[in-house]
């Protein structure tokens, strides 16, 4: 049995070995992009692997010339709106779903369950035409502006599905203590309901904010001028239209970047853990 | 307990922002796009087509009578095979599977001569590469993907220390901006000699490749790189290029860390004196892992195999990013061909029966999934 302390060590490195490799290839594609963002469009031609000179003005370059400040700012805006509508409207459906006693609650929950089943490919043309006839037949302008690019993804049956499956593990005598104590549903909901729900609303909000971030197709859709397009259709054209800008084109893609990863390194325990629980249940 | 009446109110309060949304933008345009897909509808709704577009998509009627009738064929074999009904009929063993055999057979021979064959001939040959492309796609995304993040998985739990660690530089691939790392790779790999991917393959030791831009298939490189000159038409058409082979690595690379950290809590929740029993007993590594590892972690294996297949068939922004003018018929999947369709032709009603194919295609595919696969998951005892 002498060998064995060198076999565990002997395995506990290629463990080592083989985490770090991926953590390699998984980290090197960022790392390249920060360093080809801070050259000049002669190295990146090049493809040189070290920037002699950091290029802050790239940065300036893509913000102003560019237009990544105005993408950038009208992403936010867009994250904003629809982070903060799904946040609420799911933790005001999940309620009840988890909670209360009403007929028709297993048919509601039913049918959103089955919105789930749905490819964005079916609802986006239906919902184009939706969001072009709102656009017309009501005095609020849809197309070009938040409205079309937030409301209908304010609402995810995901979420929904989440807060209620977290709602229903808890103990239904919180609801009798705080009814004893006069509160109503409203009241429970926000004031003793929501703090315990911090795990999966950042979960959900932080899937929301993804989701929005990366939006494609439905932006291309229906902004058809800059002033409300976000910087992932910014990013797309700029791509297409400026093939040999790859500086120019990295640090574009290091702004759209940020956000993402503040919010991540901020919420990754929360986040993780549950994407785990999603992923158990099932 | 009774339902009282303000219960039931302060719920329908509650859930109306919810289903107002969800009414409007998640179930309503089943039904509408099933009316904009029965219309010539371009940028207003025109003549009424009836089942025109499906026609046009799908191909002769009469194929798809085939087609369908072979599918059935297949089911009621599959279904017959475990029956008491089989059993009544006097038959012995072996008569009994030749005629399966040749039942099954005969619904192959349908689903797929007169059936598929006529349809591709017949119908949208961009519905059909659309599908093909999809089903490449996946076949080539989701066994890789899968195990390499078992394997992933499974270091992560024998090591102790920088776990924590470990876990959030793997997932950054999943949480980046698809926008951003999409930009990355498709510069990665793009055809200049000096891009990364041509410098890694040269220092390997071998020529330059077009990647992004490679209409052929990988394996038609290989038989050209091994000295052959031609080759038979279907080798380009079974095989993903080596464009839609760049972006199957991309893919892998994103949702690797996804994977991961979801087996990682399925191989968390297996009490560990499973393993010490299996030890006692004598079993080796390998054996462990084949008779507690894989059954215990095999409902979560299932799942994520869903969510890659319905993704695969949902994936766009990174193809509609990484795609190139040269190879685009071997990289469009059907949802970026639908895309197309309503964006750069404007044609709302062909677009919706197109999508409506392919919701078809999802659905059969769970299905199918969930009674093929679903049966050999592991629920516990």
């Amino acid at each position: 049995m002498a060998t064995r302390p060198a076999g565990r060590r002997w395995r506990r490195a290629a463990v080592y070995a083989g985490l770090s490799l991926w953590a390699a290839v998984s980290s090197f594609p960022f790392l390249w992009m920060l360093l080809s963002s801070f050259m000049t469009r002669g190295e990146t031609l090049r493809r040189a692997l070290w920037p002699e000179r950091v290029q802050w003005g790239n940065y300036a370059e893509a913000w102003r010339e560019a237009s990544f400040g105005l993408y950038f700012r009208n992403s936010l805006v867009i994250a904003a709106v629809q982070v903060g509508g799904t946040l609420l409207f799911s933790l005001l459906a999940a309620y009840p779903l988890a909670r209360l006693r009403f007929r028709g609650r297993e048919l509601v929950f039913g049918c959103v369950l089955a919105t789930l089943m749905i490819p964005e490919s079916v609802t986006m043309v239906p919902n184009f035409l939706t969001v072009t006839w709102l656009h017309r037949a009501t005095p609020i302008a849809w197309l070009n502006s938040w409205p079309a690019l937030t409301v209908p993804f304010m609402v995810s049956a995901f979420s929904i599905f989440l807060l209620r499956q977290f709602m229903r593990s808890q103990p239904s005598e919180l609801w009798d203590a705080a009814r004893i104590d006069g509160a109503g549903h409203l009241r429970f909901l926000f004031q003793i309901q929501l703090p315990l729900c911090r795990a999966p609303l950042l979960t959900v909000g932080m899937f929301s904010f993804i989701g929005s971030w990366n939006a494609l197709a439905w932006p291309l859709l229906v902004t058809n001028t800059p002033d409300w397009r976000p910087i992932s259709v910014g990013l797309q054209q700029f791509v297409s239209e400026a093939g040999a800008e790859v500086h120019l084109q990295t640090a574009g893609a290091c702004i759209a970047t940020v956000p993402v990863l503040v919010a991540y390194f901020l919420l990754q325990r929360e986040f993780t853990e549950g994407i785990s629980m999603a992923g158990l249940k099932g | 307990m009774r339902q009282s009446t303000s219960e039931s109110l302060t719920a329908w309060l509650f859930l109306a922002p919810a289903l107002c949304v969800l009414g409007a933008f998640g179930l309503f345009p089943i039904g509408y796009a099933l009316f904009v897909s029965l219309h010539d509808w371009r940028i207003r709704r025109g003549a009424l087509l009836g089942l025109r577009h499906y026609r046009r998509a799908l191909g002769e009627p009469e194929a798809l009578l085939w087609f369908v009738l072979g599918c059935l064929l297949i089911v009621v074999v599959a279904r017959l095979r475990g029956s008491r009904l089989l059993h009544r009929l006097s038959l012995g063993r072996c008569q009994r599977r030749a005629a399966l055999a040749l039942l099954l057979g005969l619904g192959l021979w349908l689903a797929l001569v007169p059936g598929l064959r006529g349809l591709c001939a017949t119908g949208d040959p961009r519905l059909y590469n659309g599908l093909r492309v999809t089903a490449l796609y996946a076949l080539a995304t989701i066994p890789v993907q899968l195990s390499l993040s078992m394997l992933l998985a499974y270091l992560l739990l024998m090591s102790l220390r920088a776990k924590g660690f470990f876990r959030v530089v793997l997932f950054l691939p999943y949480v980046t901006p698809v926008i951003a790392s999409a930009v990355v790779f498709r510069s990665i790999f793009s055809p200049d000699p000096a891009s990364l991917a041509n410098r890694l393959w040269t220092w390997c030791g071998f020529g330059q490749l077009r990647w992004l831009y490679e209409s052929r298939s990988v394996v038609a490189l290989l038989l050209r790189a091994a000295g052959m000159q031609a080759w038979p038409v279907w080798i380009d058409t079974f095989f993903p290029s080596l464009a839609l082979t760049s972006i199957v690595v991309y893919n892998i690379w994103v949702y690797i860390g996804y994977d991961t950290v979801i087996l990682l809590a399925g191989l968390s929740a297996i009490p560990r004196h499973y393993y010490e029993a299996a030890q006692i007993d004598g079993a080796s590594a390998w054996q462990s892992f084949r008779h507690i590892t894989l059954p215990l972690v095999s409902p979560t294996l299932f799942f994520l195999s869903m969510v890659a297949v319905i993704g695969t068939f949902r994936a766009f922004n990174h193809i509609y990013i990484m795609r190139t003018a040269g190879a685009r018929d071997s990289v469009d999947v059907l949802s970026v061909t639908i895309f197309d369709v309503l964006f750069e032709n404007h044609n709302a009603g062909y677009a919706a029966a197109l999508a409506f194919v392919l919701f078809a295609v999802i659905l059969a595919l769970t299905a199918l999934q969930n009674r093929v696969v679903g049966k050999r998951v592991f629920y516990g005892d």
